[in-house]
């Protein structure tokens, strides 16, 4: 590993389910002879293709988690990440994003640019990932890379251009032309290993000196020197043109297009070419971090080794020898032996075993360099944690982690599955902090928690599929919440004299809504009404009594509580006796404070085509939603929103289905407010209802 | 402190009508400064005296995202929280925002036909219907026609609703024959009133170029710290 930086390429392979994203991969780990045969995704051999590890993704047939693996080309190492290309899974999508640096976007021929091309385009637009394209399958019927690249430009607002010409279509696809060099490769051997270049063919000759032109049009945009070669009419050299299409590609201003059929085995080998040619290396991408020791800035991360190491794990596995951590360096070097803070809980870690990844397979190595992707044996660790020298206390993401707002009960079926669900539980809650698990003191069932219905519904399926936990789910549930709305007093004497030592206690004061937290609790008691050893059981008191409001046993939040003034009695008086008179207390206070229900309201923001826009802002109107804004990107629509979350179940397939599958959304909790009266009495309703029939 | 009390104490409530309005319906107003001067604040406080009273407002910014001019309305509002001490200012937000909204255009993709397109649109589904129109960033020293001021006066005049653009002025240029900022001169006619934010010594001052009624005699300036209006 001591290859220089600009021999890196950290690239991820993104597009939607069934453009061939596997198979190209499968492809490229054959030619860089890291696998030495070739399998089918599907698994027809039994086999399945290489990237593909979890057991779900073979039989579907789609790439679900992302792994990542390294190989080789032309004295480059190229790690490739596998993104997923299901909509579903963005979490898995937007983690992978964030450790790569350039991208090829796969789209098929037949095709073209699909919705789901979109999401994932718009995702790589997000993290600002510099990009190329292959137009894949363009053995089939109906294949037309050009109508593909005129798709790039309108749909996506791509700035595509062809960097090939392909060699017939269907079943005459041969292979390619090169526009840069003006040659024409064709794949020959078994499969496509030897590559033949040859004169153009005389039929294309025209068209291609006709794209060439175009191409050289486009890179003098980025390149003066290339400009003027073009103006004077002096020979351009293929390093040129491709010197100054890397400028265009670096800072995202445009799209080589490539093209071919890995499954045919054409076109593959260019484009690792054009991968190592054209994508940056670690350290012409600027990544940053947030500096924790002050207030979460954003400071940029240098890229060199000698700087102290900033690491981020962007994936757990559990593997046959233990948890196995994906890492991506940042700066610094990390080395067996060296220890590192985990800036999460400011634990201590000495690293262990070393290895370098081929999906399933693995190799021991001694360090991982700035820029480098690896993996961590033995670490304990949660996805998304950062590693950092001690003198460091930098994060790659934001410590913040928002309270789950939905919940769901799971049962699992029998005995086995009751210790495989909790396995997998176990596992979920440290890769994803917003996913949590308890189990509810009352029901006795197991509950998790989440940000979504979509964000269960994912781990619901990997229970499983990955864990083989046959688990039945209850309704999603919202958290909802209750809060006080202005100042009640209270002067509540607990007192119980029925055998044995009594219990007596009084508190008085009163609770007023407080903004700044979930509970206050002050004490202003003076001359010892109530001593002091009894505060404490005070508060515990008032504290047992926010586990339940009294309006629709919701957890209550935003409460105030001042005790100033009580009594007590020399014997009668105990722990427990203050702990009730406080509860007591709190009751009385509670109803006369005029109790609300909050609920949480959502962030929704929707990326639509702009035909859709009065359609989708529709269904938030439905939705008791407020619009907050639409922003016009091109073709592409921004809305918007804030919706209650108790709306928005099963909304995906509604927004899909309103905009024939183009639209997207995504939803982040955004704060709790009171519930309008009218949905108040539906809530009451329902849930005399529901005791109604739990007490049939 | 309500919504009313806030009202009462809106320096804007002395130019206005006795409903509250400074234009007329259908009518168009422009706020000119040269860049930074606070030409967005005042279409921002516009558009929240609005929202105060009651009414939908639309706001419309040509280059900014969605984000961007959220900041700004809460920036604003929170800085009269603070001046005129409103308690529970997020209640008050909250009760507010549904009768906000906000279309961001890129400048190249905006023209007027889209605009009643779009607003169409929302008023057919009942979404919204604006009663007020700030549009921020209409370049109107390069395309902007006598034909597109035309076609928004009817949009205006449609939606029963006011229109107030921004109008980003110069320090070399002089100004016309009589006065009017030279992006505007020549649609001066077609609107019903013209301010001009012009920095002095310790305050922004709101020059009345046009307008008739209480406008045409206030003395209100921004405050430069909080770019809140002032008596």
């Amino acid at each position: 590993m001591s290859i220089e930086i600009n021999k890196i390429r950290n690239i991820g392979i993104s597009a939607h389910i069934d453009s061939g994203k596997t198979t190209l991969t499968e492809r490229i780990l054959f030619y860089t002879q890291r696998i030495h045969a070739i399998h089918d995704v599907k698994g027809k051999d039994g086999v399945g293709a290489t990237m593909d590890s979890m057991e779900l993704e073979k039989e579907r047939g789609i790439t679900i988690a992302s792994a990542a693996t390294f190989c080789e080309w032309d004295n480059h190492e190229i790690n490739i990440i596998d993104t997923p290309g299901h909509v579903d899974f963005t979490i898995e999508v937007e983690r992978s994003l964030r450790v790569l640096d350039g991208a090829i976007l796969v789209l098929c021929s037949v095709g073209g640019v699909q919705s789901q091309s979109i999401t994932v385009d718009q995702q790589m637009k997000r993290y600002k990932v510099p990009c190329i394209a292959f137009v894949n399958k363009c053995d089939r019927s109906g294949a037309n890379p050009e109508r593909v690249i005129e798709q790039l430009r309108e749909k996506l607002g791509h700035n595509a251009i062809a960097m090939q010409l392909p060699i017939g279509l269907e079943a005459e696809h041969e292979g390619v032309v090169d526009l840069a060099t003006m040659k024409a490769t064709y794949f020959d051997g078994d499969n496509g290993e030897i590559l033949r270049v040859a004169e153009i063919p005389a039929e294309l000759q025209e068209l291609a000196e006709t794209k060439r032109e175009e191409l050289i049009e486009e890179a003098s945009n980025f390149c003066d020197e290339l400009a003027d070669a073009f103006l004077e009419e002096r020979e351009i050299s293929n390093e040129m043109i491709m010197s100054a299409m890397r400028k265009g590609v670096l800072s995202r201003s445009v799209t080589p297009v490539y093209m071919g059929s890995a499954y045919k085995n054409k076109g593959v080998q260019p484009l690792l070419d054009a991968s190592v040619a054209l994508l940056p290396d670690p350290s012409e991408v600027s990544n940053t971090a947030l500096d924790l020791n002050n207030n979460e800035t954003s400071l940029e991360l240098g890229n060199s080794n000698s700087d102290p190491t900033v690491a981020l794990a962007f994936k757990l596995e559990d593997g046959q020898y233990g948890q196995l951590t994906y890492i991506r360096v940042y700066q610094g070097n990390l080395a067996k032996g060296n220890t590192l803070i985990n800036t999460r809980n400011g634990k201590k870690i000495k690293i262990g075993r070393l290895v370098q990844m081929h999906a399933n397979q693995m190799e021991d190595i001694e360090a991982i360099s700035a820029g480098y992707i690896g993996a961590l044996f033995g670490i304990d660790c949660a996805s998304g944690d950062t590693f950092a020298d001690p003198k460091l206390n930098y994060s790659m993401t934001s410590m913040f982690v928002p309270n789950p707002v939905i919940s769901l009960a799971i049962i699992p079926k029998d005995n086995k599955a009751q210790i495989n669900m909790s396995k997998a539980l176990n596992r979920f809650s440290k890769e994803d902090p917003t996913f949590r698990t308890f189990v509810d003191d009352e029901t006795n069932e197991t509950i998790i928690e989440g940000m979504g219905e979509l964000h269960l519904e994912v781990y619901v399926e990997r229970m499983r599929r990955e864990y083989n936990a046959e688990v039945t789910t209850g309704q999603p549930r919202v958290a909802y919440r209750e809060t006080i709305t202005k100042r009640a007093e209270f002067n509540y004497t607990h007192k119980k004299q029925t055998g044995g030592s009594g219990q007596f206690g009084r508190v008085a004061g009163y609770m007023e809504p407080f903004s700044e937290g979930e509970f206050d609790f002050i004490n202003k008691i003076t001359g010892g009404s109530i001593p002091t050893q009894f505060i404490s059981s005070c508060e515990k008191g008032f504290k047992a009594g926010l586990k339940k409001g009294a309006l629709m046993e919701f957890p209550v939040t935003g409460i105030r509580v001042e005790i100033n003034d009580g009594a007590a009695h020399s014997v009668d008086s105990s722990e427990m006796a203050f702990q009730a008179a406080a509860r007591g207390a709190f009751q009385e206070a509670y109803k006369k404070a005029k109790p609300v229900i909050h609920e949480p309201i959502m962030k929704v923001v929707i990326e639509t085509p702009t035909e859709f826009q009065g359609t989708v802002m529709g269904t938030i109107n439905q939705r008791r939603g407020t619009i907050l804004g639409a922003q016009e990107e091109g073709p592409m629509c921004v809305i918007e929103s804030q919706v209650p979350l108790a709306e928005m179940f099963g909304y995906s397939t509604v927004l899909r289905s309103s905009t024939q599958g183009k639209a997207q959304f995504t939803m982040e909790f955004a704060n709790y407010r009171q519930v309008p009266q009218s949905i108040t009495e539906e809530l009451q309703k329902k849930k005399a209802e529901e005791g109604k029939k739990g007490a049939a | 402190m309500l919504k009313k009390d806030l009202m009462m104490r809106n320096p804007l409530r002395a130019v206005s009508d006795e409903n509250g309005y400074i234009l007329p319906e259908g009518g168009l107003g422009a706020v000119v400064a040269r860049a930074g001067v606070g030409k967005t604040a005042l279409l921002v406080q516009l558009s929240l005296n609005s929202l105060l009273k009651g009414d939908n407002a639309l706001h419309i910014s040509l280059g900014d995202p969605v984000r961007k001019v959220s900041l700004w309305y809460k920036e604003v509002f929170n800085n009269i929280g603070v001046q005129y001490q409103v308690e529970k200012i997020d209640d008050l937000w909250n009760e507010l925002l549904p009768q906000r909204f906000i279309m961001t255009f890129n400048i190249d993709g905006f023209s007027v036909p889209r605009l009643n397109e779009r607003l169409t649109e929302l008023a057919d589904q009942n979404i919204f219907h604006p009663q007020m129109i700030l549009i921020d960033g209409l370049p109107f020293n390069e395309e902007i026609k006598r034909t597109d001021l035309h076609a928004l006066k009817e949009l205006s005049e449609k939606f029963k609703s006011h229109i107030w653009f921004t109008v980003r002025s110069h320090r070399h240029e002089e100004p016309d024959s009589d006065g009017m900022p030279i992006q505007i001169g020549k649609f001066a006619d077609l609107l019903d009133v013209v301010v001009k934010l012009e920095p002095e010594e310790s305050n922004i001052k709101l020059n009345v170029l046009k307008g008739s009624g209480a406008i045409s005699s206030q003395h209100l300036s921004l405050d430069p710290a909080t770019m809140l209006i002032k008596e």
